[in-house]
């Protein structure tokens, strides 16, 4: 799992020790980072994105996905849920 | 006290390694005084007299081998100089020639050998890369126009028109490749390279082998800034697996001596291979600075001794580069130009 590898910051700044890219993201994202680190899905974390910032589940889980479509084309995201 | 000289001591825009080199020499556990090699009277490093205690010019490597030698036994004379650290590829050649007898003097030196030296030739990189289990980027070698010619029409652009040691353009049409075909031919002659260009990440690798298959050490960066030369200007540490992984394939397929870097191009799980230095580069310092202190290996390798070879190396360590200036007599300029020493 690629997410393994990198460093976040409590700041929101994140290091890929492999390919040396820094990226910055805002709470959202890096509540999210976090989640999938701790091993959560993307159903379960939009769980706790709903209840944090009162949205419904299916608009978090959008805002999920749409997060790991960017992930992706970082190469930081491949499997389905890993 | 041990008395190394280091050439490539022009800190200019197209930096040598060789205050870097002395740098990571200075923090290592063997005192040393240095003496700077220098080929013009104008290379900074001869005036940076905090790094650099004695400074000598040396005659031209194209003048032949008996100036050249006939210097550093001048040198050595006078300095009680105990090993030399080349750090220019123009000058390698000959040094590898020598080494024999610089080491009958007893200069000491610890350097690839012609066989490995050859390796760096632009046309055996798809070879090297075969055999370290990574690619090259499409790559023609052209000794005539025609080929040039039919090679364009093969090629995607843009391509890279390189010549055989030296000189490397980007050219983005025809009319581009054809008129950098010419200006290398006209200075280097043929062979001439052409090559795809790949898309992806700069990454290199610095090490130095100890001539068994092991190295002392290795360490992988990432360009993140560049000058218009090309020339790494920031950058930050990495701990790229497959790339080390091809490094130490590297060290022990062709049982490499002395120091080295791999230029290579990182595109997802591809690793190009794009160029061989067969000394360090001019970033050296960096490698120093994240506590892996290549230099001071080297020297000890040199003197016989059993380096470390510890290298874990924290990835997402910066480097920067600077400016830098420094106001001094004429006189030291005057040495140089009318003595050849400082």
């Amino acid at each position: 799992m690629k997410l393994k590898r990198l460093a976040i910051s409590e700041e929101g700044f994140v290091f890929d020790p492999e390919t040396g890219n820094s990226y910055t993201v805002n709470e959202t994202g890096l509540l999210i980072l976090k989640k999938l680190r701790e091993g959560l899905s993307p159903e379960e974390i939009a769980g706790i994105m709903s209840e944090e910032y009162g949205i419904s589940r299916e608009e978090a889980l959008r805002d999920i996905q749409d997060f790991l479509e960017a992930m992706a084309r970082f190469g930081l995201w491949e499997e389905k849920y890993g | 006290m041990v008395k190394v000289a280091v050439s490539g001591i022009n800190a200019v825009d197209n930096p040598g390694p060789g205050l870097g080199i002395i740098k990571g020499l200075r923090e290592g556990e063997t005192p040393v005084s240095v003496v700077g090699l220098a080929y013009d009277a104008m290379e900074p490093g001869i005036y940076l007299t905090d790094l650099i205690e004695r400074a000598y010019l040396l005659p031209y490597p194209s003048e032949g081998e008996a100036p050249f030698l006939n210097r550093l036994l001048y040198i050595k004379e006078k300095e009680g100089l105990e090993v030399i650290i080349p750090a220019l590829d123009a000058e390698l050649p000959l040094f590898i020639d020598l080494e024999e007898r610089l080491s009958s003097y007893g200069l000491k030196t610890f350097l690839p050998t012609q066989k490995q030296f050859k390796l760096r030739a632009k046309d055996h990189l798809p070879e090297v890369a075969e055999a370290i289990g990574i690619k090259t980027p499409r790559t023609l070698v052209l000794t005539s126009y025609e080929e040039l010619m039919k090679a364009l029409s093969q090629l995607k652009f843009p391509i890279m028109v390189k010549g055989l040691f030296y000189k490397a353009f980007r050219a983005y049409t025809q009319a581009e490749a054809q008129q950098y075909f010419h200006a290398i031919v006209a200075e280097w002659g043929y062979p001439v390279i052409v090559q795809e260009v790949v898309k992806g990440e700069e990454m290199n690798v610095v090490g130095v082998g100890d001539g068994e298959g092991g190295h002392f050490g290795l360490v992988a960066i990432k360009k993140l800034w560049i000058t218009s030369l090309g020339k790494i200007w920031t950058g930050v540490t990495v701990t790229h697996p497959e790339l080390l992984t091809a490094a130490e394939s590297f060290v022990k397929h062709f049982r490499w001596r002395g120091a080295f870097e791999l230029e290579t191009i990182v595109s997802g799980d591809d690793i190009y291979l794009i160029e061989i230095n067969p000394r360090f580069p001019a970033w050296i310092y960096f490698a120093v600075g994240v506590g892996i202190n290549l230099p001071a290996r080297l020297l000890k390798a040199a003197l016989g001794g059993e380096p470390e070879r510890d290298w874990d190396y924290p990835a997402g360590k910066l480097y920067i580069r600077f400016t830098d200036d420094l106001v001094t007599d004429l006189e030291v300029f005057q040495h140089m130009v009318t003595r050849g020493e400082r």
